[in-house]
C-alpha cells in the first residue's frame, strides 16, 4: 500500500525533473556565435548597442518597468551570466546583492558608474562613501559613462576599435547635444516654479545638472516607508510654493504620490499629476521611450509642460 | 549539467538539509514560525551595524543580525515563561516590536540610503555560482556552499550527539527537567543552531525560501511518520527533493528559483496530506469504507500530536 504511493510520488518527480532537464537542454543550444555581453539596465544596453552595433549579442537583465532595487534573477539570467564574456553593471549599489557578487569576478565584469570620479558623484549619506547610483539623469555624466564603457568594449574587442571609436564619438556628441537641449528646456520654466517632486529620490543628478530643485517623497530606496513627517512636510512645501504638478514614476507604485495629492486638496490647495516619468527603468523596446535619448526627452517634455 | 547549475543545486540542497534538521525540532516544539520572526527581527541589527560601520559589507551585517536574532530567541522564551503568553503570541510581540524599531532607525537616520535586509543581507540563490570565496588568492568555490556546509555539519553533529536529550526535550520539557537532563544547555544549543541556520541561509539563499524550508519539509515528514529519527531523515530528504525539483521547475517556467523551490515544498506537503500511509485523507476514507479500525492508533494520540518517544 505504502509502496504504491511512494512509487507514484517517485515517478511523478522523475517526470517533473525530466521535463525540466529537457527544457534546459532545449534552450541551451544557441546558434549565436557572437561574444555575449550581459548588461543590467536598459540604459547600459543603449550605450552598448550604440557603440558596438550588432557585434555582440546583448542581453539586458532588467527590462522595461523593472525596479532594479528589488530585481529577482531568473534561471535564464543565470545561464546568460554564466556564459557572458562581459557583464556591464551600473554599480554604486543600484543592483544591490548582484553588484556585490559581480564585483568578485572583476575579470569579466565592469561597473560602469563606478568609473566616474568621486568628485562628480552625489553622496547619498553624510559619511562613508555611499553614492547615489542614478547617474544617468545628468546627461553629461552619462556621456562620460558611455566613454568608459566604450573604452572597455574596445579593450574587449580591439579588432573593432575603429568602428567602436567612431560610434562612441557620435554617441557622445549626440548626448552632449541632448544635454544642451535639456538645459535649455528646463530654463524655460520660471525659476520660482522650478521644483520637481517625485515618488523616490532618484533625480538628484538631474536637479544638480539642470538647476531645478528636486524633492523625493521616499528615500533613495524604493522600498523604504514613507514617513508621516515626509508627507506633511511635502504638503506644506506644495502649498507654500504653489507647486502646480508632481510626478509619478513608472517603476514605483503611485500610492504615495496619490496620498500627497489628497493631503493638499484637504487643505484647500490644488496640485495635479504632471505625468509619469521614467526613473529606474526605461520604456518598452521599439518605442521612442525605449532608448536613452527618447526617455530623457520624454521626461523633460513632461516636466516642462507641467511646470510652465 | 553545467558547473553553475551544480553550485546552485548544491547550495539549495545544503540549505534544505540545514533548515530541515533544526526545523523539525521547531515544528515539534510549536515554534515553527521562529525563522520568520528572526527574518524580521534582525532589521535593527542591520541598521545599527550600518550606522556604526558606514558600510554595507555583509560581515558587520551578519554580526548585527546575529545579535538581534539572539535577542529574539531569548526574549520570546522569557516572555513565554514570565508573561503567561503562548509561544506564538510572545514571538509575535517580540518580532513586530523589533522590526518596528528597525523601521524607525532606518527612516530616522538612514533614509537616504538603500538600507533594508531584503537588499543588504538576504542573498539570491541565483547569484551563488559567482559569490566566490578566495582564500589566499585561491578560488575555493562559492562562499555560500562553505558557509552552509559548515552550519549543516554542526547541526548534524549536534543532533546526532545529543539525539536522546533533544528527543525528550522536544516532546516533554518537564520530563527532561525531572530526568536531570541539562535542559538549559540543550535549549540554547538548539536555539543557537536555529540562529546559525537561519541567518546563514538568509545570507545565502534569501528569506522566503528559508522560512519555507524550516517549516514545510518537517511538517510534511510529520504527516508521514511517528518516529523522530524517521521524521528528521524524511524532512531532510523531502527538503532536498524539493530543492532539486524546484530548481528544474524554475528552469522550465523561467521564474524565481527560490520561489519555485518553496512551491515544491508546498506541493509535497499536500501530497503527504492526501497520500500519507498513516493519516492521509485517502487512507482514512478507504479505511472508513472498509470499516476497519487499526488498533494502537487512538484518535487521542493524533489530537495531541505526540509521537512515540
Amino acid at each position: 500500500m505504502i509502496r504504491r504511493y511512494l512509487d507514484k510520488i517517485f515517478y511523478g518527480l522523475l517526470l517533473l525533473a525530466g521535463t525540466g532537464m529537457l527544457h534546459a537542454c532545449g534552450t541551451a543550444g544557441d546558434a549565436d556565435e557572437r561574444p555575449a555581453v550581459v548588461v543590467t539596465t536598459m540604459m547600459l544596453e543603449d550605450i552598448v548597442n550604440n557603440i558596438a552595433e550588432d557585434r555582440f549579442s546583448v542581453h539586458a537583465m532588467m527590462g522595461p518597468g523593472v525596479d532594479p532595487h528589488v530585481y529577482r534573477a531568473t534561471p535564464n539570467d543565470v545561464r546568460r551570466l554564466d556564459r557572458a564574456d562581459l557583464i556591464i553593471y551600473n554599480g554604486h549599489f543600484l543592483e544591490a546583492r548582484l553588484a556585490e557578487v559581480l564585483a568578485k569576478i572583476p575579470d569579466r565584469t565592469f561597473a560602469a558608474a563606478e568609473q566616474l570620479d568621486e568628485s562628480r558623484l552625489i553622496q547619498a549619506f553624510e559619511f562613508g562613501g555611499n553614492y547615489d547610483p542614478h547617474v544617468w539623469f545628468d546627461v553629461s555624466l552619462w556621456a562620460e559613462v558611455a566613454a568608459h564603457v566604450g573604452e572597455r568594449l574596445i579593450a574587449f574587442a580591439p579588432e573593432h576599435e575603429e568602428q567602436f571609436r567612431s560610434n562612441m564619438e557620435a554617441y557622445i556628441a549626440e548626448l552632449n547635444e541632448l544635454h544642451e537641449w535639456v538645459g535649455e528646456q528646463i530654463s524655460t520654466i520660471p525659476e520660482e516654479k522650478r521644483i520637481l517632486i517625485t515618488a523616490h529620490d532618484a533625480f538628484a543628478y538631474f536637479g544638480r545638472a539642470y538647476n531645478i530643485e528636486v524633492e523625493g517623497l521616499q528615500g533613495l530606496s524604493t522600498q523604504s516607508e514613507v514617513g508621516l513627517q515626509d508627507i506633511t512636510r511635502m504638503v506644506r512645501l506644495i502649498m507654500d510654493r504653489n507647486v502646480p504638478a508632481i510626478f509619478l514614476e513608472t517603476s514605483v507604485p503611485p500610492r504615495s504620490v496619490q496620498s500627497l495629492i489628497n493631503g493638499v486638496s484637504e487643505r484647500g490647495g490644488q496640485v495635479r499629476i504632471g505625468g509619469e516619468l521614467f526613473s529606474d527603468a526605461m520604456g518598452e523596446r521599439g518605442t521612442p521611450e525605449g532608448t536613452y535619448a527618447g526617455m530623457v526627452r520624454h521626461n523633460v517634455t513632461i516636466i516642462v509642460e507641467a511646470l510652465k | 549539467m553545467a558547473l553553475f547549475e551544480f553550485w546552485i543545486l548544491l547550495t539549495a540542497c545544503l540549505a534544505a538539509a540545514t533548515c530541515a534538521l533544526t526545523g523539525s525540532f521547531l515544528v515539534l516544539r510549536k515554534q515553527a514560525m521562529l525563522g520568520d520572526a528572526i527574518s524580521h527581527a534582525i532589521l535593527p541589527g542591520i541598521a545599527i551595524a550600518f550606522l556604526l560601520t558606514a558600510s554595507r559589507n555583509t560581515f558587520p551585517m551578519l554580526i548585527g543580525a546575529g545579535a538581534f536574532g539572539l535577542l529574539t530567541v531569548y526574549a520570546t522564551e522569557k516572555l513565554q515563561e514570565k508573561g503567561r503568553l503562548k509561544s506564538d503570541s510572545s514571538m509575535g510581540v517580540i518580532f513586530t516590536t523589533l522590526f518596528a524599531i528597525g523601521v524607525i532607525i532606518v527612516t530616522a537616520f538612514a533614509s537616504q540610503v538603500d538600507l533594508d535586509q531584503e537588499c543588504i543581507l538576504y542573498g539570491e540563490i541565483a547569484y551563488v555560482p559567482w559569490d566566490i570565496w578566495f582564500f589566499n588568492g585561491i578560488n575555493m568555490g562559492p562562499r555560500p556552499v562553505w558557509i552552509l556546509g559548515f552550519v549543516c555539519a554542526i547541526n548534524l553533529a549536534f543532533v546526532v550527539s545529543c539525539y536522546k536529550e533533544l528527543k525528550i526535550y522536544a516532546f516533554d520539557r518537564q520530563l527532561a527537567v525531572s530526568l536531570g537532563l541539562p535542559v538549559i544547555f540543550i535549549h540554547y544549543g538548539l536555539m543557537s543552531s536555529v540562529l546559525f541556520s537561519t541567518i546563514a541561509s538568509f545570507e545565502s539563499v534569501g528569506a522566503i525560501l528559508v522560512v519555507a524550508l524550516i517549516v514545510v519539509p518537517p511538517a510534511t515528514a510529520y504527516m508521514l511518520t511517528q518516529k523522530l529519527s524517521l521524521m528528521l531523515a524524511g524532512s531532510v530528504i523531502i527538503g532536498v527533493v524539493s530543492a532539486i525539483s524546484g530548481y528544474y521547475l524554475a528552469v522550465a517556467t523561467n521564474s524565481s528559483i527560490a520561489g519555485a523551490i518553496a512551491v515544491m515544498t508546498g506541493i509535497f506537503f499536500f501530497l503527504a496530506v492526501f497520500l500519507s500511509p498513516s493519516e492521509g485523507v485517502l487512507i482514512r476514507k478507504w479505511r472508513a469504507r472498509a470499516g476497519e479500525k487499526e488498533p494502537g492508533e487512538t484518535p487521542e494520540s493524533l489530537k495531541t500530536g505526540s509521537l512515540s518517544v
